[in-house]
């Protein structure tokens, strides 16, 4: 199990004002620089330099980093990955900024990943001597760390074989066509560690995400972010509401360029020998939005 | 103050100045299909018939190209008439989601009292 977790979250916006308002104030992130163009963001309980990178000019994802503990697991994953077919290539400290060499990888669906060993610490905001339970002032919504993604693919099955067979990680739950050995995979959530996803794949254009979340102390904590998105005016998608795919609370909402962002509670403790649970189209509704069992006609559809 | 004329059914919408497309409908009680409302996922693209329209922000060319914008593609989440437009809807109809607000945005307009048929709850 050589990757941490996923890392960084790199995504453009057409407005770096109003994205840095958003990220900054409402999503409640640290900003810890500003350089080349880039914004640099980290959450109260992440001790690493940054979770969030935003970069103007246009919408969408530039690319995502996946942590590792040891330099050593890179060559492992650079062999792996070649062997899978992916585009390979050794990226060097200071490419991205406070980040130490790595691997980066394009994957057939054309998206970026990058696989680093160590990034500038900068703490978290409650120290490690005696920390109290989170920082007194928290903005906006305060949101702790970086969770997942949710990327689009055309070929769910094909990134889902890459994550599985080049950086270990498992799936957690499928939405599949049938419960058929050869059924159409249609989405997959893979995780690393015991949380329900880190990354996750949906059928549909390549190079595309879909969201990338923040994961939140508790429905609590998702209540009151809905909150703060009334007062600030952030287009809300669908939420406060569960989705039955991991069980987790959610807010599905858009940055001011339009990138879709989700603040995430809850989901249930992961093993990799605990059966992997398949949804099937007709529950497909209650498996996105368990209280309202219908898909809203966005979910498939828009992405950026 | 600008009206947008909404085919393919030709329901004329008034709009307040400096407003969007997007908001001015959905202000006035009707729906149709969106996503992010900032101009970032492309799915609230509408055919420009006549008029024009200014953006109220930047808006990326990966969402609405140069050559869309001029063979008269229009986001409209972030599109602004500038006077009077004719947009057309790409295969669906506009939808009238509450006569409620149609009813008060109506008399909010100054157009007196509306027609019985958009009374509210009358459908
Ligand atoms: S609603 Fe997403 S671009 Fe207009
Ligand atoms: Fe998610």
């Amino acid at each position: 199990m050589s990757v941490l977790r996923m890392g960084y979250m790199h995504v453009r916006v057409t407005d770096m004002a109003e994205a840095k308002q958003h990220y900054g104030n409402t999503v409640g992130l640290y900003q810890t620089l500003e350089q080349d163009g880039k914004v640099y963001f980290k959450g109260w309980d992440e001790w690493d330099h940054h979770s969030v990178v935003l970069e103007e000019g246009g919408v969408g994802m530039v690319k995502c980093g996946f942590k590792v503990l040891d330099p050593g697991e890179l060559d492992g994953i650079e062999a792996r990955a070649t062997r899978f077919g992916a585009v390979v290539e050794r990226m060097s400290a200071g490419e991205n900024a406070e980040v130490s060499d790595g691997i980066r990888v394009i994957l057939p669906s054309t998206h970026v990943i990058e696989f680093y060993h160590s990034m500038t610490p900068v703490g978290l905001e409650v120290g490690t001597h005696n920390p109290d339970a989170f920082p007194r002032h928290l903005v906006g919504i305060g949101a702790p760390r970086l969770d997942h993604a949710l990327i689009v693919a055309e070929d769910v099955g094909e990134i889902e074989r890459f994550f599985k067979e080049v950086v270990d990680f498992y799936p957690t739950e499928r939405l599949a066509t049938s419960l058929d050995d050869d059924a159409h995979l249609i989405a997959t959530w893979m995780t690393i560690g015991n949380t329900n996803h880190d990354i996750a794949i949906l059928e549909g254009p390549n190079g595309k995400i879909h969201h990338f979340a923040f994961e939140m102390r508790g429905w609590d904590d998702i209540l009151h972010a809905g909150d703060i998105f009334a007062m600030d005016d952030t287009p809300v998608d669908i939420g406060p509401t569960r989705h039955g795919i991991t069980r987790g609370t959610t807010i599905y909402f858009f940055d001011p360029s339009g990138n879709r962002n989700e603040t995430f509670a809850g989901g249930y403790q992961c093993f990799r020998d605990r059966p992997v649970v398949t949804w099937t189209p007709e529950a497909v509704g209650k498996g996105i939005f368990y209280h309202a069992r219908e898909l809203n006609e966005r979910f498939m559809t828009v992405m950026t | 103050m600008p009206t947008v004329t909404v085919q393919p059914d030709g329901i004329e919408v008034p709009l307040e100045d400096g407003e969007t497309i997007l908001a001015g409908l959905f202000r006035n009680g009707y729906a149709y299909r969106i996503g992010c409302r900032r101009g970032g996922c492309a799915i609230c693209k509408v055919d420009l018939l006549s008029g024009e329209v200014e953006y109220d922000h930047t808006v990326a060319e990966n969402v609405l190209t140069a050559e869309e914008r001029a063979t008269g593609t229009c986001l409209s989440c972030r599109a602004v008439p500038v006077g009077d437009v004719t947009i057309a809807l790409r295969e669906e109809h506009l939808r009238r989601v509450s006569s409620l607000l149609a009813f008060y945005a109506m008399a909010a307009q100054g157009k007196g009292t509306p027609a019985a048929s958009s009374a509210p709850n009358s459908g």
